[in-house]
Protein backbone atom coordinates (compact mmCIF):
# COMPACT_ATOMS: atom_id res chain seq x y z
CA UNK A 1 0.00 0.00 0.00
CA UNK A 2 1.59 3.21 -0.97
CA UNK A 3 1.96 6.15 1.93
CA UNK A 4 -1.21 8.36 1.33
CA UNK A 5 -0.11 10.86 3.87
CA UNK A 6 2.66 11.68 6.12
CA UNK A 7 1.55 9.68 8.95
CA UNK A 8 3.87 7.48 11.05
CA UNK A 9 2.65 4.48 13.28
CA UNK A 10 4.11 2.20 15.81
CA UNK A 11 2.57 -1.23 17.12
CA UNK A 12 2.57 -3.47 19.93
CA UNK A 13 0.59 -6.40 21.13
CA UNK A 14 -1.38 -6.62 24.37
CA UNK A 15 -4.76 -8.38 24.80
CA UNK A 16 -5.15 -10.61 22.43
CA UNK A 17 -4.72 -7.97 19.79
CA UNK A 18 -2.73 -5.15 18.37
CA UNK A 19 -2.51 -1.63 19.23
CA UNK A 20 -1.77 0.59 17.16
CA UNK A 21 -0.48 4.88 17.60
CA UNK A 22 -0.46 6.70 14.60
CA UNK A 23 0.88 10.10 14.64
CA UNK A 24 1.47 13.00 12.00
CA UNK A 25 5.26 13.04 10.78
CA UNK A 26 6.74 16.32 11.76
CA UNK A 27 8.43 18.62 8.99
CA UNK A 28 10.81 21.51 9.37
CA UNK A 29 12.71 22.28 12.39
CA UNK A 30 12.31 19.09 14.44
CA UNK A 31 12.06 16.55 11.70
CA UNK A 32 10.56 13.23 10.64
CA UNK A 33 13.37 11.52 13.07
CA UNK A 34 12.67 13.55 15.76
CA UNK A 35 9.50 12.88 15.51
CA UNK A 36 9.53 9.30 15.39
CA UNK A 37 11.67 8.68 18.51
CA UNK A 38 8.92 11.13 20.17
CA UNK A 39 6.34 8.33 18.65
CA UNK A 40 8.55 5.54 20.37
CA UNK A 41 8.77 7.02 23.65
CA UNK A 42 4.94 7.56 23.27
CA UNK A 43 4.33 4.00 22.20
CA UNK A 44 6.40 2.26 24.93
CA UNK A 45 3.96 4.54 27.47
CA UNK A 46 1.33 3.83 26.09
CA UNK A 47 2.25 -0.31 26.32
CA UNK A 48 2.82 0.24 29.65
CA UNK A 49 -0.45 1.00 30.23
CA UNK A 50 -1.94 -1.64 28.64
CA UNK A 51 0.16 -3.79 30.22
CA UNK A 52 -0.89 -2.75 33.79
CA UNK A 53 -4.36 -3.33 32.72
CA UNK A 54 -3.91 -6.67 31.38
CA UNK A 55 -1.95 -7.96 34.37
CA UNK A 56 -4.64 -7.21 36.88
CA UNK A 57 -7.71 -7.99 34.60
CA UNK A 58 -6.70 -10.74 32.18
CA UNK A 59 -8.57 -13.87 32.67
CA UNK A 60 -5.18 -15.61 30.79
CA UNK A 61 -2.88 -14.96 33.21
CA UNK A 62 -3.07 -17.16 35.79
CA UNK A 63 -1.71 -14.81 38.35
CA UNK A 64 -3.66 -12.22 37.91
CA UNK A 65 -6.11 -10.59 40.34
CA UNK A 66 -9.06 -11.17 37.65
CA UNK A 67 -8.11 -14.77 37.45
CA UNK A 68 -7.52 -15.07 41.46
CA UNK A 69 -11.48 -14.20 41.80
CA UNK A 70 -12.51 -16.54 39.41
CA UNK A 71 -11.01 -19.53 41.11
CA UNK A 72 -12.73 -17.95 44.26
CA UNK A 73 -9.52 -17.36 45.68
CA UNK A 74 -9.98 -13.36 46.68
CA UNK A 75 -13.45 -12.22 47.24
CA UNK A 76 -14.43 -8.80 45.69
CA UNK A 77 -14.32 -7.01 48.42
CA UNK A 78 -11.14 -7.78 49.49
CA UNK A 79 -9.89 -6.82 45.76
CA UNK A 80 -7.83 -3.80 44.61
CA UNK A 81 -9.61 -0.09 44.54
CA UNK A 82 -9.02 -0.57 40.63
CA UNK A 83 -10.88 -3.79 40.66
CA UNK A 84 -13.65 -2.74 42.81
CA UNK A 85 -14.13 0.77 40.71
CA UNK A 86 -14.05 -1.16 37.60
CA UNK A 87 -16.19 -3.53 39.13
CA UNK A 88 -18.66 -1.08 40.01
CA UNK A 89 -18.58 0.79 36.78
CA UNK A 90 -19.13 -2.25 35.11
CA UNK A 91 -22.28 -2.77 37.06
CA UNK A 92 -23.61 0.77 36.60
CA UNK A 93 -23.63 0.23 32.32
CA UNK A 94 -25.15 -2.92 33.51
CA UNK A 95 -28.16 -0.92 34.85
CA UNK A 96 -27.92 1.97 32.28
CA UNK A 97 -28.23 -0.84 29.12
CA UNK A 98 -30.89 -2.54 30.93
CA UNK A 99 -29.13 -5.48 31.08
CA UNK A 100 -27.42 -5.40 27.75
CA UNK A 101 -24.01 -5.45 29.12
CA UNK A 102 -23.08 -7.14 31.64
CA UNK A 103 -19.98 -8.30 33.37
CA UNK A 104 -20.64 -11.58 34.23
CA UNK A 105 -19.75 -14.53 31.54
CA UNK A 106 -23.19 -17.16 31.27
CA UNK A 107 -21.26 -19.34 33.88
CA UNK A 108 -21.11 -16.57 36.44
CA UNK A 109 -17.34 -15.95 36.02
CA UNK A 110 -16.71 -12.25 36.41
CA UNK A 111 -14.98 -11.01 33.13
CA UNK A 112 -14.31 -7.37 32.67
CA UNK A 113 -12.76 -7.51 29.70
CA UNK A 114 -15.52 -6.01 27.71
CA UNK A 115 -14.67 -2.35 29.68
CA UNK A 116 -11.02 -2.74 30.44
CA UNK A 117 -10.05 -2.97 26.97
CA UNK A 118 -12.01 0.82 26.89
CA UNK A 119 -10.61 2.06 30.33
CA UNK A 120 -6.86 0.90 28.98
CA UNK A 121 -7.03 3.58 26.12
CA UNK A 122 -9.01 6.26 27.82
CA UNK A 123 -6.03 6.46 30.22
CA UNK A 124 -3.31 5.87 27.36
CA UNK A 125 -5.10 8.86 25.82
CA UNK A 126 -4.37 10.88 29.02
CA UNK A 127 -0.96 9.80 28.74
CA UNK A 128 -0.47 11.32 25.70
CA UNK A 129 -2.08 14.32 26.41
CA UNK A 130 0.30 14.42 29.54
CA UNK A 131 3.50 14.13 27.61
CA UNK A 132 2.24 17.08 25.23
CA UNK A 133 1.17 14.95 21.95
CA UNK A 134 -1.91 16.78 20.49
CA UNK A 135 -2.26 14.87 17.34
CA UNK A 136 -2.71 10.91 17.51
CA UNK A 137 -4.96 8.52 16.80
CA UNK A 138 -5.15 5.46 19.07
CA UNK A 139 -6.48 2.08 17.38
CA UNK A 140 -6.59 -1.29 19.63
CA UNK A 141 -7.84 -3.91 17.74
CA UNK A 142 -10.83 -2.05 16.28
CA UNK A 143 -11.59 0.84 19.06
CA UNK A 144 -10.40 4.43 18.16
CA UNK A 145 -9.73 7.34 20.10
CA UNK A 146 -8.59 10.34 18.68
CA UNK A 147 -6.99 13.66 19.25
CA UNK A 148 -6.43 16.94 17.58
CA UNK A 149 -5.71 16.30 13.50
CA UNK A 150 -3.77 14.22 11.32
CA UNK A 151 -2.87 17.60 9.48
CA UNK A 152 -2.36 19.87 12.34
CA UNK A 153 -1.93 22.54 9.72
CA UNK A 154 -5.31 21.96 8.77
CA UNK A 155 -7.26 21.14 11.25
CA UNK A 156 -9.05 18.17 9.54
CA UNK A 157 -10.31 15.58 11.72
CA UNK A 158 -9.08 12.38 11.87
CA UNK A 159 -11.33 9.80 9.75
CA UNK A 160 -12.48 6.53 11.04
CA UNK A 161 -13.65 3.33 8.17
CA UNK A 162 -15.60 1.50 9.34
CA UNK A 163 -14.44 -2.17 8.16
CA UNK A 164 -17.33 -4.37 6.35
CA UNK A 165 -18.09 -7.24 8.35
CA UNK A 166 -19.04 -9.15 5.01
CA UNK A 167 -15.50 -8.16 3.35
CA UNK A 168 -13.22 -7.19 5.89
CA UNK A 169 -10.89 -5.88 3.41
CA UNK A 170 -13.71 -2.96 2.55
CA UNK A 171 -15.11 -0.84 4.25
CA UNK A 172 -18.61 0.22 4.76
CA UNK A 173 -18.67 3.38 6.20
CA UNK A 174 -16.20 6.24 7.45
CA UNK A 175 -16.78 8.58 10.73
CA UNK A 176 -14.71 12.17 11.51
CA UNK A 177 -13.65 12.22 14.97
CA UNK A 178 -13.11 15.80 16.43
CA UNK A 179 -14.16 18.30 18.08
CA UNK A 180 -16.52 19.71 16.00
CA UNK A 181 -18.71 16.98 16.68
CA UNK A 182 -18.11 15.80 20.01
CA UNK A 183 -17.00 12.56 19.25
CA UNK A 184 -14.03 11.21 19.86
CA UNK A 185 -14.30 7.71 20.23
CA UNK A 186 -15.32 4.99 17.58
CA UNK A 187 -15.41 1.40 19.18
CA UNK A 188 -17.04 -1.51 16.86
CA UNK A 189 -18.03 -5.05 18.01
CA UNK A 190 -19.58 -7.66 16.25
CA UNK A 191 -19.29 -11.69 15.34
CA UNK A 192 -17.02 -10.99 12.41
CA UNK A 193 -14.13 -11.66 14.14
CA UNK A 194 -12.67 -12.89 18.05
CA UNK A 195 -15.29 -13.67 20.19
CA UNK A 196 -16.40 -10.35 21.35
CA UNK A 197 -17.58 -10.59 25.30
CA UNK A 198 -21.05 -10.33 24.91
CA UNK A 199 -23.14 -12.18 26.70
CA UNK A 200 -26.79 -12.55 25.26
CA UNK A 201 -28.06 -12.39 28.88
CA UNK A 202 -32.06 -13.68 28.00
CA UNK A 203 -32.51 -11.21 25.23
CA UNK A 204 -34.03 -12.59 22.41
CA UNK A 205 -31.67 -12.88 19.20
CA UNK A 206 -33.42 -13.25 15.75
CA UNK A 207 -31.59 -13.12 11.92
CA UNK A 208 -34.31 -10.30 11.83
CA UNK A 209 -33.37 -7.96 15.03
CA UNK A 210 -29.80 -9.17 15.32
CA UNK A 211 -26.75 -7.03 14.71
CA UNK A 212 -23.85 -8.82 13.10
CA UNK A 213 -21.94 -5.59 13.83
CA UNK A 214 -22.60 -2.34 15.78
CA UNK A 215 -20.67 0.77 15.70
CA UNK A 216 -20.86 3.68 18.34
CA UNK A 217 -19.08 6.88 18.06
CA UNK A 218 -18.89 9.05 21.51
CA UNK A 219 -17.40 11.83 23.13
CA UNK A 220 -15.41 9.42 25.29
CA UNK A 221 -14.04 5.25 24.44
CA UNK A 222 -15.53 3.16 27.10
CA UNK A 223 -19.15 4.78 26.19
CA UNK A 224 -18.33 4.05 22.92
CA UNK A 225 -17.29 0.65 23.47
CA UNK A 226 -19.73 -0.44 25.67
CA UNK A 227 -22.65 0.31 24.08
CA UNK A 228 -21.48 -1.20 21.24
CA UNK A 229 -21.10 -4.46 23.10
CA UNK A 230 -24.47 -3.78 24.40
CA UNK A 231 -26.37 -3.24 21.13
CA UNK A 232 -24.62 -6.02 19.98
CA UNK A 233 -26.03 -8.33 22.74
CA UNK A 234 -29.98 -6.03 23.19
CA UNK A 235 -30.31 -6.17 19.33
CA UNK A 236 -32.64 -3.16 18.15
CA UNK A 237 -34.35 -2.27 21.67
CA UNK A 238 -30.93 -1.61 23.27
CA UNK A 239 -29.78 0.71 20.18
CA UNK A 240 -33.16 2.61 20.23
CA UNK A 241 -31.98 2.76 24.46
CA UNK A 242 -28.88 3.64 23.58
CA UNK A 243 -29.83 6.32 20.86
CA UNK A 244 -32.48 8.05 23.22
CA UNK A 245 -29.90 7.99 26.66
CA UNK A 246 -26.54 9.02 25.22
CA UNK A 247 -25.16 11.91 23.08
CA UNK A 248 -23.89 8.96 20.15
CA UNK A 249 -24.22 8.00 16.86
CA UNK A 250 -24.46 4.23 16.00
CA UNK A 251 -23.97 2.38 12.72
CA UNK A 252 -25.61 -1.12 13.05
CA UNK A 253 -25.49 -4.04 10.44
CA UNK A 254 -28.24 -6.26 10.74
CA UNK A 255 -27.49 -9.94 9.98
CA UNK A 256 -29.34 -9.87 7.20
CA UNK A 257 -26.86 -6.83 5.70
CA UNK A 258 -29.41 -3.85 6.10
CA UNK A 259 -27.84 -0.96 7.64
CA UNK A 260 -29.05 1.15 10.16
CA UNK A 261 -27.94 4.63 11.26
CA UNK A 262 -28.33 7.49 13.18
CA UNK A 263 -27.52 11.18 11.34
CA UNK A 264 -24.09 11.62 12.01
CA UNK A 265 -23.31 8.47 9.70
CA UNK A 266 -25.74 9.48 6.90
CA UNK A 267 -24.64 11.66 4.12
CA UNK B 1 -57.63 7.50 26.99
CA UNK B 2 -54.86 8.28 29.07
CA UNK B 3 -52.41 5.71 27.69
CA UNK B 4 -53.47 6.81 24.47
CA UNK B 5 -52.31 10.30 25.62
CA UNK B 6 -49.44 9.14 26.70
CA UNK B 7 -48.50 7.59 23.43
CA UNK B 8 -48.69 10.25 21.42
CA UNK B 9 -47.00 12.17 24.02
CA UNK B 10 -44.24 9.54 22.82
CA UNK B 11 -44.64 9.63 19.54
CA UNK B 12 -43.97 13.62 19.72
CA UNK B 13 -41.32 13.50 21.80
CA UNK B 14 -39.97 11.13 18.91
CA UNK B 15 -41.05 8.07 19.50
CA UNK B 16 -37.59 6.09 21.05
CA UNK B 17 -38.55 8.12 24.24
CA UNK B 18 -41.69 5.88 24.52
CA UNK B 19 -39.72 2.76 23.64
CA UNK B 20 -36.73 3.55 25.26
CA UNK B 21 -37.48 5.27 28.49
CA UNK B 22 -39.77 2.52 29.30
CA UNK B 23 -39.75 3.32 33.36
CA UNK B 24 -40.12 7.13 32.74
CA UNK B 25 -43.48 6.31 30.88
CA UNK B 26 -44.39 3.66 33.11
CA UNK B 27 -43.77 6.04 35.91
CA UNK B 28 -46.31 8.63 34.16
CA UNK B 29 -48.90 6.04 33.57
CA UNK B 30 -49.02 5.55 37.03
CA UNK B 31 -49.35 9.42 38.18
CA UNK B 32 -51.49 10.03 35.04
CA UNK B 33 -49.16 11.40 32.70
CA UNK B 34 -52.88 13.16 30.83
CA UNK B 35 -53.48 14.28 34.07
CA UNK B 36 -55.79 17.11 33.46
CA UNK B 37 -55.68 21.05 32.74
CA UNK B 38 -58.75 21.50 30.72
CA UNK B 39 -62.14 20.85 31.14
CA UNK B 40 -61.70 18.42 33.86
CA UNK B 41 -59.64 21.26 35.90
CA UNK B 42 -56.01 20.38 37.44
CA UNK B 43 -55.55 16.95 37.70
CA UNK B 44 -53.03 15.25 40.41
CA UNK B 45 -51.21 11.86 40.23
CA UNK B 46 -52.95 8.67 40.94
CA UNK B 47 -54.71 6.07 39.08
CA UNK B 48 -57.99 8.48 40.23
CA UNK B 49 -56.67 11.75 37.91
CA UNK B 50 -55.86 9.16 34.84
CA UNK B 51 -59.56 7.94 34.92
CA UNK B 52 -60.87 11.50 35.47
CA UNK B 53 -58.59 12.58 32.22
CA UNK B 54 -59.86 9.89 30.11
CA UNK B 55 -63.49 10.69 31.26
CA UNK B 56 -62.63 14.18 30.68
CA UNK B 57 -61.12 13.40 27.32
CA UNK B 58 -64.34 12.10 26.05
CA UNK B 59 -65.58 15.22 26.02
CA UNK B 60 -62.04 17.32 25.11
CA UNK B 61 -59.87 19.76 26.47
CA UNK B 62 -56.07 20.05 27.21
CA UNK B 63 -54.18 17.82 29.13
CA UNK B 64 -50.63 18.40 29.95
CA UNK B 65 -48.28 15.45 29.91
CA UNK B 66 -45.38 14.33 32.88
CA UNK B 67 -42.28 16.44 31.74
CA UNK B 68 -39.96 13.68 30.79
CA UNK B 69 -36.09 14.23 31.31
CA UNK B 70 -34.51 13.26 28.10
CA UNK B 71 -30.70 13.91 26.97
CA UNK B 72 -32.05 17.12 24.72
CA UNK B 73 -33.37 18.17 28.07
CA UNK B 74 -37.29 18.24 29.85
CA UNK B 75 -39.42 17.54 26.91
CA UNK B 76 -43.08 18.02 27.82
CA UNK B 77 -46.50 18.32 25.52
CA UNK B 78 -50.23 19.11 25.68
CA UNK B 79 -52.49 16.76 23.90
CA UNK B 80 -55.58 18.84 23.30
CA UNK B 81 -58.54 16.09 22.50
CA UNK B 82 -62.16 17.49 20.91
CA UNK B 83 -64.83 14.59 21.03
CA UNK B 84 -62.64 12.02 21.98
CA UNK B 85 -60.37 12.84 19.32
CA UNK B 86 -57.02 14.19 19.37
CA UNK B 87 -56.76 17.02 17.21
CA UNK B 88 -53.31 18.56 18.35
CA UNK B 89 -50.08 17.70 20.38
CA UNK B 90 -48.00 20.53 21.02
CA UNK B 91 -44.80 20.47 22.71
CA UNK B 92 -44.79 22.73 25.86
CA UNK B 93 -41.18 22.32 27.10
CA UNK B 94 -37.96 21.87 24.79
CA UNK B 95 -35.76 22.89 26.94
CA UNK B 96 -31.71 22.13 26.41
CA UNK B 97 -28.80 23.98 27.41
CA UNK B 98 -28.61 26.23 24.14
CA UNK B 99 -32.51 26.75 24.37
CA UNK B 100 -32.20 25.58 20.51
CA UNK B 101 -35.17 24.47 18.34
CA UNK B 102 -34.16 20.95 19.50
CA UNK B 103 -34.04 18.37 16.42
CA UNK B 104 -35.10 15.41 19.18
CA UNK B 105 -35.36 11.85 16.85
CA UNK B 106 -31.36 10.68 17.15
CA UNK B 107 -33.50 7.20 16.45
CA UNK B 108 -31.31 4.90 14.33
CA UNK B 109 -33.16 4.36 10.56
CA UNK B 110 -32.91 1.87 7.54
CA UNK B 111 -30.63 3.33 5.68
CA UNK B 112 -28.80 2.43 1.95
CA UNK B 113 -25.12 1.68 2.01
CA UNK B 114 -25.09 4.90 -0.71
CA UNK B 115 -26.83 7.52 2.05
CA UNK B 116 -24.00 6.42 4.88
CA UNK B 117 -20.80 8.44 5.30
CA UNK B 118 -18.74 7.33 2.06
CA UNK B 119 -15.73 5.71 2.82
CA UNK B 120 -12.57 4.99 0.67
CA UNK B 121 -9.43 3.04 2.33
CA UNK B 122 -7.13 6.01 0.86
CA UNK B 123 -9.16 8.75 2.80
CA UNK B 124 -9.20 7.13 6.44
CA UNK B 125 -6.30 7.04 8.97
CA UNK B 126 -7.47 4.05 10.96
CA UNK B 127 -10.19 1.04 10.89
CA UNK B 128 -12.76 0.29 13.37
CA UNK B 129 -14.03 -3.31 13.08
CA UNK B 130 -14.34 -6.25 15.37
CA UNK B 131 -11.51 -6.93 17.95
CA UNK B 132 -9.08 -9.08 15.69
CA UNK B 133 -6.71 -11.58 16.81
CA UNK B 134 -3.00 -10.25 16.56
CA UNK B 135 -2.82 -13.25 13.52
CA UNK B 136 -6.09 -11.71 11.74
CA UNK B 137 -4.29 -7.85 12.04
CA UNK B 138 -1.49 -8.81 9.86
CA UNK B 139 -4.16 -9.18 6.97
CA UNK B 140 -6.12 -6.55 7.84
CA UNK B 141 -6.94 -2.82 6.77
CA UNK B 142 -5.85 -1.27 9.71
CA UNK B 143 -2.56 -3.90 9.47
CA UNK B 144 -1.70 -2.31 6.35
CA UNK B 145 -2.79 1.33 7.09
CA UNK B 146 0.38 0.24 10.06
CA UNK B 147 2.99 -1.00 7.87
CA UNK B 148 2.46 1.93 5.27
CA UNK B 149 2.63 4.22 8.15
CA UNK B 150 6.14 2.96 9.61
Amino acid sequence: MPRTSDLRSRTFRSMGTVVSLTVPAAHGLTGPEAKVLELEAATTAVEQVFLAHDRTFSLYRPGSEASAIARGELALAQASDDMRRTHAEALRWRLDTEGAFTPERPDGVLDLAGIVKAQAIMEAGTVLLALGLQDWCLNAGGDVLAHGSPEPGRGEPWRAGVVDPADRGALVSAFPLGPANSRSALATSGTAERGEHIWAAGLARTASSGFRQVSVAAADIVTADVLATAIMAGGRRTLDIATGRWDVDVLAVSNDGGLLATPGFRT
Amino acid sequence: MASAGILLAGWQAGAHIAESSASAVTTSDVNGAAAGTGSDGTGSSGAGASAKAGAAAKAGGSFTGTAVQTRFGTVQVQVTVKGGVITDVTALQLTDAEQRSVQISNRAAPVLRSEVLDAQSANVQTVSGATVTSDAYLTSLQGALDAANF
